[in-house]
């Protein structure tokens, strides 16, 4: 049998058209499951955010950074150029070096207005009922259009493969090459009403330069101390509501 | 339609027998072995559903658990991986025995850790 | 006036050995394929902070081309510049094997390409992606639809064309927005960089048309008229004083707000400013014009085939520079300090190609040239003898 050239064209057609149909299409019927109390999504009003206080914060320390790594199983590859960082160490000089050197920690600011968001085709990059900005690593493509977006660096792309280490911990996925990961405020902490890994950490340490809570509650430690202190955030001109403030720049 | 006594029909029909031949060879040898392998049983229980059930429908109710937890922040601990290690101690036997056998190859541990 | 319309042959060593080679292209892109598959993504130049490198610029190159290819079918269609219709068929096909190469090598860089069907699953409509998703199947919807009313429901030609002729203007667009309008890259922030993305695929679109046809046409031995070249020349030259234009015109807004003053002094004199003046102004603007202004080489065709060339090879550097130097560009997260860390901040990332992301890019084209030549073999793609109309001279020579 032989088809003729104008109906495989046409059946081309007709096939392109299906494919250009065929997204409007749900595969996937929404779960109707009943709630029971345990199972209630977190729509608890809550807005968390951070304040990080850079005159109490000294360039020596690293002790958030490597609480980070060993709670989140974040490995160092020892390629500067590819290493995943949820958060990192900055050290801001003046241009004219006038000023002592300022030391912080930078990490995703769980954005209000989240261009890396909006910028995801499958939605696997959401903002969660309580304003965390997490990635749905089921859902990543690893098309990178995030990282183009965020402005303050806060992703990283899997460049290699791992395993996990012997000590790892267990409440944390670890991660599959080629997707696209970085902070998560440590969201399975605090569904356990527990703070981030990093701000424990630095109380701990006896530095007292991360605080970490709820913004929505004005009688939180955060919400009152960002009422009285002079605080800012990082490049406020973009608009996108950041919520990881800093005192003393 | 031209009738099929052309070498290339003859060679078809030919390959096509000789396919049916090493299929029926190779269920017969397997006869021994009859049926998917039976999970681990769990030490304790009663599981978060009913066994028969889960045996069914455990990959929808995994997908359905991690757009809940992932997406709506509800984790229910007594339902996550970490909690089907309590039970079903090894992922040799509970998962990865199955999952070869009916050749699926979900990507789980990929990321997820199966404590032992 | 139209001739008949034919396959062309394809019988002879010459035509399989190229069929060959573009098999090895495709062979050498499935390889750099599973290479970068099976070692992660860090085998490729790529970093954290150039995220996207030659594979996205042949991508890119090979997409904006695609919908410029168009042209010579829209050119008729559209705007009833009759001498062309016989290229019609060339163009939209043209249009579709361009298309498939670039997306082939798009979705073969995905860092989980086991999931590259999510994006027609879950949805979300601020991201320019998704509606990709749509520009581009719809595009080639449209090509194919375009295709088969010129060669069966003539009646129907002037719709579809015209729906694709629309078409491929918002799908390079939005190609062409992904870089402009990032809010955080300071690089990726001009409205006028979609326009130029429109006008570089009328260029390389064109150019990469001219040099397609009039080899197959010398292969095969069939009679071309060299004014329908010269006709194709003369539009080429006012779509390239089209992006020169656009060029000038975004420096010219940019340089009017200090605040870009950094910016654009890194582009015009930092690390990649060497492919914005050698690449995109003297490969893919300049040279190109000098060449068809000049009588000579204006007026014979091979001056016109190199012109093209160097316009192909100059969209390439366009879109290597738009996505490099973007990319590059150090942020600034604390405007007036200097920064440091242990992630490159304050830093301007680097970037050196390997061979697997050229392999991967290559692979791409093969693709293309592969859906290409198999579609003039066994299709009737092309007038068997392409010739000027009866009375129609040229507007205008150099």
């Amino acid at each position: 049998m032989t088809m003729d050239r104008r109906s495989v064209l046409g059946l081309g057609g007709a096939i392109a058209a299906g494919v250009a149909l065929a997204p409007g299409l749900h595969l996937i019927a929404a779960p109707a499951d009943k709630s029971t109390p345990e199972t209630a999504p977190v729509r608890t009003g809550k807005r968390w955010a951070m304040l990080i206080d850079t005159t109490r914060c000294t360039a020596d320390c690293t002790e958030c950074t490597q609480a980070c790594r060993a709670e989140n199983n974040v490995p160092l590859f020892g390629d500067p150029d590819r290493d995943i960082h949820w958060i990192r160490k900055v050290e801001l000089r003046d241009q004219n070096r006038r000023q002592a050197p300022i030391s912080l920690p930078v990490l995703c600011n769980h954005c209000e207005n989240p261009p890396c968001v909006h910028v995801c085709p499958t939605e696997a990059s959401f903002i969660r009922h309580d304003g965390l900005v997490l990635i749905d690593k089921h859902r990543c493509i690893g098309c990178r259009y995030c990282i183009i977006a965020c402005p303050y660096k806060a992703r990283s792309l899997v460049f290699y493969k791992t395993r996990p280490p012997r000590d790892a911990n267990p409440n944390v996925p670890i991660r599959a090459a080629g997707v696209v990961e970085k902070c998560t405020f440590c969201v399975h902490r605090i569904d356990d009403g527990k703070p981030p890994a990093c701000v424990e950490a630095c109380t701990k340490a006896n530095k007292g330069a991360m605080l970490f809570g709820d913004i929505n509650d004005p009688n939180s430690e955060i919400s009152q101390r960002l009422l009285k202190e002079k605080t800012q955030t990082i490049r406020p001109d973009l608009g996108l509501k950041p919520h990881v403030h800093y005192k003393g720049i | 339609m031209k009738s099929p006594t052309s070498l290339a029909g003859r060679l078809s029909r030919v390959s096509f027998l000789i396919l049916v031949l090493i299929a029926a060879w190779t269920m017969a040898l397997s006869i021994g072995e009859a049926g998917p392998p039976q999970p681990e049983k769990a030490v304790r229980g009663p599981c978060v559903r009913d066994a028969e059930w889960m045996r069914r429908n455990h990959m929808d109710f995994l997908k359905h658990k991690r757009e809940e937890t992932v997406r709506e922040g509800i984790a229910v601990k007594s339902e996550s991986f970490l909690a089907c290690a309590g039970c079903h101690q090894s992922r040799e036997r509970f998962c990865d025995r199955c999952h070869a056998y009916a050749v699926v190859a979900p990507n789980c541990f990929e990321c997820h850790q199966y404590p032992k | 006036m139209l001739s008949e319309f034919t396959a062309i042959p394809g019988r002879s060593l010459a035509f399989w050995r190229m069929v060959g080679a573009m098999l090895v292209l495709v062979l050498m892109g499935a390889g750099a394929f599973f290479y970068v598959e099976h070692h992660g993504h860090a085998v490729t130049g790529m970093n954290n902070q150039i995220v996207w490198g030659l594979p996205h610029v042949f991508a890119i190159s090979l997409l904006v081309m695609a919908s410029g290819a168009l042209n010579m079918g829209s050119m008729s269609t559209v705007f009833a510049v009759k001498q062309f219709e016989q290229f019609g068929r060339f163009s939209a096909f043209l249009s579709i094997a361009l298309l498939v190469g670039g997306l082939a090598v798009l979705m073969l860089d995905l860092g989980r390409p086991d999931n590259m069907l999510l994006p027609m699953v879950y949805m979300n409509f601020r991201s320019m992606f998704t509606w990709n998703v749509f520009l581009y199947t719809g595009f080639m919807t449209l090509c194919l639809l375009y295709l088969w009313t010129m060669f069966e429901y003539k009646q129907y030609k002037k719709l579809v064309g015209t729906a694709a002729f629309g078409w491929r203007l918002v799908l390079t667009t939005g190609t062409g927005s992904i870089f402009g309008v990032i809010q955080g890259r300071e690089v990726f922030g001009s409205a006028i960089t979609a326009p130029t993305f429109v006008a570089i695929s009328l260029t390389s679109g064109t150019a990469i048309g001219i040099l397609l046809l009039v080899h197959t046409y010398r292969r095969t031995g069939r009679q071309l008229d060299d004014k329908l070249i010269f006709g194709m020349r003369n539009a080429l030259i006012f779509f390239l004083a089209l992006v020169a234009y656009l060029l000038i015109v975004e420096k010219f807004t940019r340089f009017y707000d200090p605040s870009s003053y950094a910016v654009e002094s890194w582009i015009l004199n930092g690390p990649w400013a060497w492919l914005y003046w050698l690449g995109v102004w003297g490969v893919g603007v300049l040279i190109p014009l000098v060449l068809m202004f000049n009588r000579e080489i204006g007026n014979s065709v091979g001056g016109v085939l190199v012109a093209s060339g160097f316009v192909v090879a100059g969209a390439f550097c366009f879109v290597a520079h738009t996505l490099l130097a973007g990319q590059s560009y150090p942020f600034d997260l604390f405007p007036g300090y200097v920064t440091s860390s242990a992630f490159q901040d304050g830093v301007a990332g680097s970037y050196v190609p390997t061979l697997s992301e050229l392999f991967l890019g290559l692979g791409g084209v093969g693709i293309s040239g592969l859906i290409f030549l198999l579609g003039i073999r066994f299709f009737r793609m092309l007038p068997e003898k392409a010739v000027a109309p009866a009375g129609w001279e040229l507007p205008w020579t150099p």
